[in-house]
């Protein structure tokens, strides 16, 4: 089965292209594209991350959550 | 740098101690009587009840329709994946707008948008060292992200005048805390061009609002001083929209960026 990969083009600014492409000479990649591709999954995955940080509680830290929300009336 | 509309919500602001002691809070006297910001009662047709009612402000949908009513749903702490409604900023961001909110407290830690923020007191701050702390630390992140970027939209919430509240109604930490509140609001305004400052319900005494919704006595046998009430606090510069209800605000929301 062919492996088809979707891509779309974006524009950036020249400056910024040329900027781009004296960074990664003698590095792994091979084009400006890959190199931004790279950049913003990090950068993308990073925010997810960051949006999830704080949400999650350790089971200690849980138990005093429902603690302080039974102590407040939240917990009937 | 800033945003075009400010929105700062304020858990259990209440207009009878704002009025009560309004030669102490400057910025609140101001807000009532400069011409530039409109403020009013605004009547809630919904319980009120801060999980479910800050949903419907940033969701505009009823308690019915959201279907978010507790923190803890058959002894689990409910996350924003089990709210299954595109709140405002979702909706803005999907249009490109640049968007983020701080510490909304539909849930428990309060959510936040497109920033990295951990609560104090694990978002339940409950003496206080940790009121104290979620009133500057929220307020430092919110001025640190205002000075740097320039965005359409910013949310941020307090939630520590509600959790004193049920503990101390009626004593003066109340009012220390409602001047803390005054001097917060005046370091925030001047970053958006449109505000928006909305209580999701106000507080009273045991007896004095339509609904009770807290229990006299605990679960775990803590006395509790006082209740929410329906008559919450709102407080507008440059929204043409008329907010009657809760779910008003999310319709000026997305009216001041059609």
């Amino acid at each position: 089965m062919k492996n088809k990969r979707q891509h779309t083009s974006i524009t950036i600014p020249k400056i910024l292209f040329e900027k781009i492409q004296k960074r990664i000479e003698n590095t792994g990649f091979t084009s400006v594209s890959d190199y931004v591709t790279y950049v913003m999954r990090e950068v993308t995955a990073s925010l997810e991350e960051e949006e999830k940080k704080g949400q999650v509680f350790s089971k200690k830290e849980e138990e005093k959550v429902k603690q302080r929300l039974k102590a407040l009336g939240y917990i009937k | 740098m800033g945003a075009e509309l400010l929105v700062i919500g304020i858990d259990a602001a209440t207009w009878a101690i704002i009025d009560r002691h309004l030669d102490k809070l400057k910025t609140f006297k101001m807000l009532k009587t400069h011409k530039e910001y409109k403020s009013k009662v605004l009547t809630l047709d919904q319980k009120p009840y801060s999980a479910p009612c800050w949903v419907s402000i940033f969701s505009g949908k009823t308690e019915e329709e959201h279907r978010h009513h507790e923190f803890v749903v058959d002894n689990e702490i409910q996350t924003r994946d089990d709210i299954k409604v595109d709140f405002i900023w979702d909706i803005l961001k999907r249009t490109g707008k640049k968007v983020k909110a701080l510490n909304v407290p539909f849930i428990v830690p309060p959510y936040n948008f497109n920033i990295n923020f951990e609560a104090p007191g694990l978002g339940i701050p409950s003496n206080r060292e940790e009121w104290d702390a979620e009133i500057a630390e929220v307020t430092n992140r919110a001025i640190e992200t205002l000075r740097n970027e320039n965005l359409d939209l910013f949310v941020v919430c307090y939630v520590s005048l509600d959790k004193l509240q049920h503990f101390h109604w009626g004593e003066k930490i109340v009012e220390e805390y409602y001047e803390k509140i005054d001097e917060t609001i005046d370091k925030l305004i001047s970053f958006g061009k449109k505000l928006i400052i909305i209580s999701d319900h106000g507080f009273c005494a045991f007896g004095e609002a339509k609904i009770q919704t807290l229990p006299r006595i605990t679960k775990d046998g803590t006395e509790l001083k006082g209740d929410h009430h329906e008559n919450a606090v709102l407080i507008t510069k440059n929204i043409k929209t008329e907010i009657n209800n809760l779910r008003d605000v999310f319709k000026a929301i997305k009216e001041v960026f059609k």
